[in-house]
């Protein structure tokens, strides 16, 4: 791999991993409150996270792009503190953790509905407080699912394009990602070059979905053992 | 032999699905069995103490100590009662050992507890195992054995067994006995088994649709209220006798549940003298007669009173018969309670086959 190539591919795999550490807290947070709320809203609530699965990821990247731009409401408070998002690294991350979001906390939400409540009410007169029965019991139970959703989220963020695009831009060297570098390879003409990272992104996607599919296996063998 | 003597004071008052429980009552006693049938408030009785249950209004003060009391906002928190809540499917962590499991809510007891409680049930060789590898009744031990380590000031008890075959039940029943007398933790003990009820509880609490129908001593409250309540889920009834094991001559094997009551059992050389058991004996396997017998195969012939007797539906019926003090329940047909005329206050005499005891261990 050339230089190039080997920055391109850190970069990539550097974002995906900011993204998804960045979602995790609030995805599990949302994914639990999801699992548990049964009042009203709930069905709302569900339909605008699950929003980017299905909108155009350009439409989400429009989006961002007018609430963080200089003229965006997001864009001038952050303008004031000196801080400017649009067309920068953290644009790639912002646009790939927003895009990744709904597919942590749907995996994670059923791997919260799938844990007994009363085990909770159990660990609660045991000795634990909410809190302390959360981290004991229910996180250690609903593991598998919000690991795979991290997983899912991770894989999804190393291939965003469409929201990237709008919102980070295409700068080699500050804000290109592999698919942005296949695409931009693709329109000069550069069919080889594109190809060529069109297959370190297949082997970096496989990585990923094989290990999704292994810990799932693994989690399995031993609940059930 | 008596554990901690617990003392109770209710007056709750929930809104369920179909009424509300309303449950003002005093209760005194190391081991309270609660009946009624399906559905008439039992656990959420069992989870209004526990703390499980929001909503709940009105004043818990279990041994002295106030866990509820809405008129001065007092609600503690579940984690702050101290109630050993053991669920009638066990519920335990699956991704715990069996030992994780016990050791779960330990901080809150003594060091030795955790210890006392494995050595009382007996889960020395099964402490590695994820539940998932126990048998039903193992999980009801460890789930006792979890709610024994913190130490609690009460154990709530919900239908331990139901959910077990009667092979498992046998395997069980013994361990709670021995809860009961040994680990010196008052309980509470859902059930609506009369059988089970019975040989567990000195007290009792008879519930219908959320309301206390009777409560107090158990040998009032099981009676005949009881057995009318319960009648279409007492099928397969059957009386446990507990003692302790004499072999008083090669081949015999008897068991004295009393200074004036002893039954012959079926020979068991391998228990020496002195061993305590426990065994059933089906209300349907035992002889009813009016006269003194002689003659009969059955080595168990005891007299005693008629102290009630019930219709159990079905052209069939109960009849308690109380042997020195100790009582026992008869199945007949009705027909044979009119033939016979039995009724409250006729002496009877029962007979019993060596062979219908069966050890529960």
């Amino acid at each position: 791999m050339t230089d190039d190539t080997t920055g391109l591919v850190l970069f990539t795999v550097k974002v995906a991993v900011v993204a998804t550490l960045l979602i995790l807290p609030p995805g599990v947070a949302a994914a639990y409150a999801l699992a548990r709320w049964r009042g009203p809203g709930r069905g709302f609530v569900d339909t605008v996270l699950a929003l980017p699965l299905v909108l155009p990821p350009t439409a989400v990247g429009l989006v961002l792009l007018e609430l963080l731009g200089r003229n965006g409401p997001l864009g001038r408070m952050l303008d004031a503190v000196g801080v400017e998002v649009v067309f920068t690294p953290g644009a790639v991350v912002l646009a790939s953790a927003v895009m990744a979001f709904p597919l942590l906390v749907r995996s994670a939400r059923s791997g919260f509905e799938e844990v007994d409540p009363r085990l909770v009410a159990v660990a609660r007169t045991l000795g634990d407080s909410r809190a302390r029965a959360f981290f004991r019991v229910t996180l250690p139970l609903a593991w598998r699912g919000v690991a795979v959703g991290a997983l899912l989220a991770f894989s999804r963020a190393l291939g965003e394009f469409g929201a990237t695009v709008l919102v980070a831009g295409n700068i080699p060297g500050r804000t290109q990602t592999l698919s942005l570098a296949i695409f931009q390879h693709t329109q000069l003409g550069q069919d080889a070059r594109a190809l060529q990272l069109a297959g370190i992104a297949a082997l970096l996607a496989f990585v990923a979905v094989y290990a999704t599919e292994g810990l799932t296996r693994w989690r399995g063998r031993r609940v059930r053992a | 032999m008596a554990g901690a003597r617990l003392s109770l004071e209710l007056s709750v008052r929930l809104p369920l699905a179909r009424f509300a429980l309303e449950v003002d009552v005093r209760l005194e006693g190391a081991s309270v069995a609660v009946m009624g049938r399906s559905g008439s408030g039992k656990t959420s009785l069992l989870e209004v103490l526990a703390g499980l249950r929001r909503g709940a209004r009105g004043r818990v003060v279990v041994g002295g100590r106030v866990l509820l009391d809405s008129s001065a906002r007092v609600d503690l928190a579940p984690e702050a009662r101290r109630m050993g809540y053991v669920p009638q499917d066990a519920l335990l962590f699956p991704h715990l050992t069996a030992e994780q499991n016990v050791r779960y809510g330990a901080r809150l007891g003594r060091a030795s507890r955790v210890d006392e409680a494995v050595a009382l049930l007996e889960l020395g060789p099964m402490l590695h195992r994820y539940p998932a590898t126990l048998s039903g009744g193992e999980k009801q031990r460890v789930a006792l054995a979890r709610a024994l380590a913190t130490d609690p000031a009460l154990l709530l008890l919900d239908e331990p067994l139901a959910a077990l075959d009667v092979t498992l039940k046998e395997r069980v029943l013994p361990y709670l006995l021995r809860v009961r007398d040994e680990a010196r933790v008052p309980m509470l003990y859902v059930t609506h088994q009369l059988g089970e009820a019975r040989v567990l509880a000195k007290e009792a609490l008879l519930l219908e649709d959320g309301r206390v129908r009777a409560a107090g001593p158990a040998s009032e409250v099981l009676g005949a209220s009881a057995r009318g309540l319960l009648a279409s889920e007492a099928e397969g009834e059957e009386n446990i006798l507990e003692g302790v094991l004499e072999r008083p001559s090669e081949g015999a094997t008897r068991l004295r549940v009393t200074e004036g009551l002893s039954l012959w059992v079926p020979d068991a050389p391998e228990l020496p003298s002195g061993t305590r058991a426990a065994y059933a004996v089906p209300a349907e396997d035992i002889l009813l007669s009016m006269g003194p017998l002689s003659g009969v195969s059955a080595r168990n012939v005891l007299a005693g009173n008629v102290v009630g007797v019930e219709g159990a539906g079905a052209g069939e019926a109960a009849a308690t018969v109380e042997v020195e003090g100790v009582r026992w329940v008869v199945r007949l047909t009705e027909a044979s309670v009119r033939e016979l005329k039995v009724a409250p206050g006729v002496r009877v005499h029962l007979a019993v086959k060596t062979a219908a005891c069966r050890r529960l261990r």
